[in-house]
């Protein structure tokens, strides 16, 4: 079983498929996710056209630039900086007059803020930044007292970003995509070339084949959990919270729920491709419905009510939980409840369904 | 001599469809046994059902004195299989594959020397894909050896192979069964059963119909002998003539050329002198061959 084992893992290290689809795919959302949510990551370019000399329109610029929320590109003029928009190359961009902030009495004290109305999301956040620095201007300049305020406070004490939410998805879409399609997709290739026939005229047990099987898997998957952690915590600076042998503990166990469902598809699909298409039909809506990009507290009532019940939601929930909070695995019952649940089932299916031999 | 397979009212049904009716055959050890038939004959099923890997709606089936049914997982320790048109995993070197399937059993024998067997040493770091069709059945043949079995079992092995990688693989089978062991083997070509096979059992529609030594098979039919001639012009008196002695056919799509299958000795040797006065351009006289013993049994010629 040693040598099957092992002959396992080199055929996996050989097949560019596969580890495209292990390793690859996942790293590739985290590079995505990561460069737009992660570390340093701005909202988007904008551009400031600043025609004033004057001390308020310098602190202006300063402040804008130290609050780190945009790219920015400053023009002389305003039409070059309307072109960089009609280009694309440019979300929006503040004009500040010549007579900005000069005190003098025909001074033109407004700012004007541009914006390309494909991306309003970027122009608004200029918008409201840019009205914040006028009203504190305003009445610091008519020495006004501040009698309403405003304060903001994370529901978490903990610092986390919509990076750290999406990282613990994609570790949890990676297992689900290289466990299931592995499984089911390989299992059936071997049948369909009669390896695992051959298989069954050696004195080998099937416990042991699909055993050396599972456990070569695990270690991949092992090793892309490590791979994703890795880049999202040193590359994007992703912040986890929980104790990372908990969150390698849960995700194999997720793994494994999900190897359990490449064993059901293999035992219903007769060819490779009927496998290959029974796998993507469910990992794909999985990978939207379960929570991967976004929690699935959003989705409408009668579909969340569904959807929570997949195998990846819970699970997801679970991982989030270990690395966003740093809570127990078993915090919520009910999310344990429906991983073992699903594990019950398809192991249950996959001992009554999945045979090596044909007979 | 001694027993190493004993089939005994063999049968196996899917639903309706009886694919194999009731056989029962012997194997001895150190032979080559045939199991002979067109394709749907039920060969390959009685053969996976003796390998274990199809269990039969009746019947029993010992194999090196275990009955398969209770000690399956003993018998699979001394036999060899090769099935028809397997493929071996792709990612692997021939080594490395020898090496897996080899650690499967107790018994094994070195890669270097099982590759050698069959001419393929200097393919060890080779993958399955980078072989022809003569090397990639040499090499499941030689695959169905690792464990050294005293029992061998090949389906099919010369399918689809070109003729010189056919004598090829005749060579390697008749040099396993030079270390003394047993082989059983599936084919629905006549002149490989008769060239390899010790005995032969034809198969047809799931029924044996007939079971014997192969030359024995082929003496015991209604015309052993069959002469073949060829003349310039067709001389009608002789023609009649020679028709007192057996059957005269036209050889297929050759108009001057002739078939004439004979009884016994005597007819043939008066059968030759008649066809000297029709001054031949050529005359052979030949043995019957399996061909014919299958066509008499079956009243018909095994489609390829």
């Amino acid at each position: 079983m040693l040598k099957l084992f092992i002959a396992n893992l080199k055929m996996t290290t050989r097949n560019r498929q596969a580890l495209f689809w292990s390793f690859m795919f996942p790293l590739m959302f985290t590079f995505i996710f990561g460069m737009f949510f992660g570390k340093n990551s701005m909202v988007g370019t904008i551009g400031i056209v600043n025609n004033s000399g004057s001390e308020i329109a310098a602190n202006y610029e300063k402040i804008l630039k130290e609050a780190n929320i945009f790219k920015i590109v400053e023009f002389n003029e305003i039409d070059e900086a309307k072109k960089e928009i009609s280009k694309n190359s440019l979300s929006a961009f503040v004009y500040i007059p010549d007579s900005f902030g000069t005190m003098l009495t025909q001074a033109d004290n407004t700012l004007v803020v541009y914006y390309d109305q494909g991306n309003a999301q970027i122009g608004s956040v200029l918008e409201n930044f840019s009205d914040k620095f006028l009203s504190q201007s305003n009445m610091a300049i008519s020495k006004a007292q501040e009698v309403f305020k405003l304060r903001t406070e994370k529901t978490s004490s903990k610092d986390l970003t919509y990076f750290d939410f999406v990282l613990a998805g994609i570790l949890g879409l990676a297992l689900m995509n290289s466990s299931i399609h592995g499984i089911a997709v390989g299992m059936s290739k071997y049948r369909e070339d009669k390896i695992l026939k051959r298989i069954t005229t050696t004195p080998i047990k099937s416990w042991q084949f699909v055993g050396a099987e599972v456990l070569s898997r695990l270690v991949l998957n092992f090793l892309q959990i490590a791979l994703i952690l890795v880049i999202g915590v040193y590359a994007f600076d992703a912040h986890i919270y929980g104790n990372i042998a908990i969150i390698f503990a849960v995700s194999l166990v997720g793994a494994l729920l999900f190897q359990l469902i490449g064993f059901v598809i293999a035992s219903f699909s007769k060819t490779t491709s009927a496998a290959e298409g029974m796998a993507t039909a469910i990992t794909i809506p999985m990978m939207f419905l379960a929570g991967v990009f976004f929690p699935i507290d959003s989705l409408p009532s009668w579909l969340y009510s569904v959807v929570q019940y997949l195998p990846l939601a819970p699970l997801l929930r679970i991982i989030r939980g270990v690395t966003l909070e740093g809570t127990s695995p078993f915090s919520d019952l009910n999310y344990v409840l429906i991983v073992f649940a699903w594990i019950a089932a398809s192991l249950a299916i996959s001992i009554y369904r999945f045979r090596l031999s044909e007979e | 001599m001694q027993k190493v397979i004993s089939v005994n009212k063999l049968v196996k049904k899917y639903g309706k469809n009886n694919a194999v009716k009731g056989v029962s055959f012997d194997v001895f050890k150190g032979e080559i046994f045939g199991l002979l038939g067109e394709n749907g004959a039920g060969k390959t099923t009685t053969l996976e059902m003796i390998e274990g890997l199809r269990k039969p709606t009746s019947g029993t089936i010992n194999v090196l004195e275990c009955d398969i049914r209770h000690k399956l997982a003993c018998v699979k320790e001394r036999v060899g299989v090769q099935l028809q048109s397997s493929a071996y995993y792709a990612d692997l070197t021939l080594q490395e594959i020898l090496e897996l399937f080899g650690s499967f059993y107790q018994k094994r024998l070195p890669v270097k020397k099982l590759l050698k067997m069959v001419d393929l040493e200097n393919k060890s770091k080779s993958k399955i894909g980078m072989l022809s069709g003569g090397q990639k059945q040499r090499f499941s043949i030689v695959a169905s050896l690792v464990n050294d079995p005293e029992i061998v079992f090949l389906d099919e092995p010369t399918t689809g192979l070109d003729p010189l990688a056919r004598r090829n693989l005749w060579k390697i089978i008749s040099d396993i069964k030079n270390q003394g062991k047993t082989i059983v083997l599936t084919t629905h070509y006549m002149e490989e059963a008769e060239l390899l096979c010790d005995r032969v059992a034809i198969m047809e529609k799931g029924e044996i119909l007939a079971i014997d030594e192969t030359h024995k098979l082929i003496e015991q039919i209604d015309y052993p002998y069959t002469i073949n001639f060829s003349v310039a012009e067709i001389k009608t008196d002789l023609f009649q003539k020679l028709m007192k002695f057996g059957e005269v056919r036209n050889t297929l799509a050759k108009k001057h050329r002739f078939e004439l299958k004979i009884k016994d000795q005597k007819a043939l040797n008066g059968a030759v002198k008649v066809i000297n006065q029709m001054e031949p351009l050529t005359l052979t006289v030949g043995r019957a061959t399996l061909e014919d013993v299958f066509i008499e049994l079956t009243g018909k010629t095994i489609a390829e």
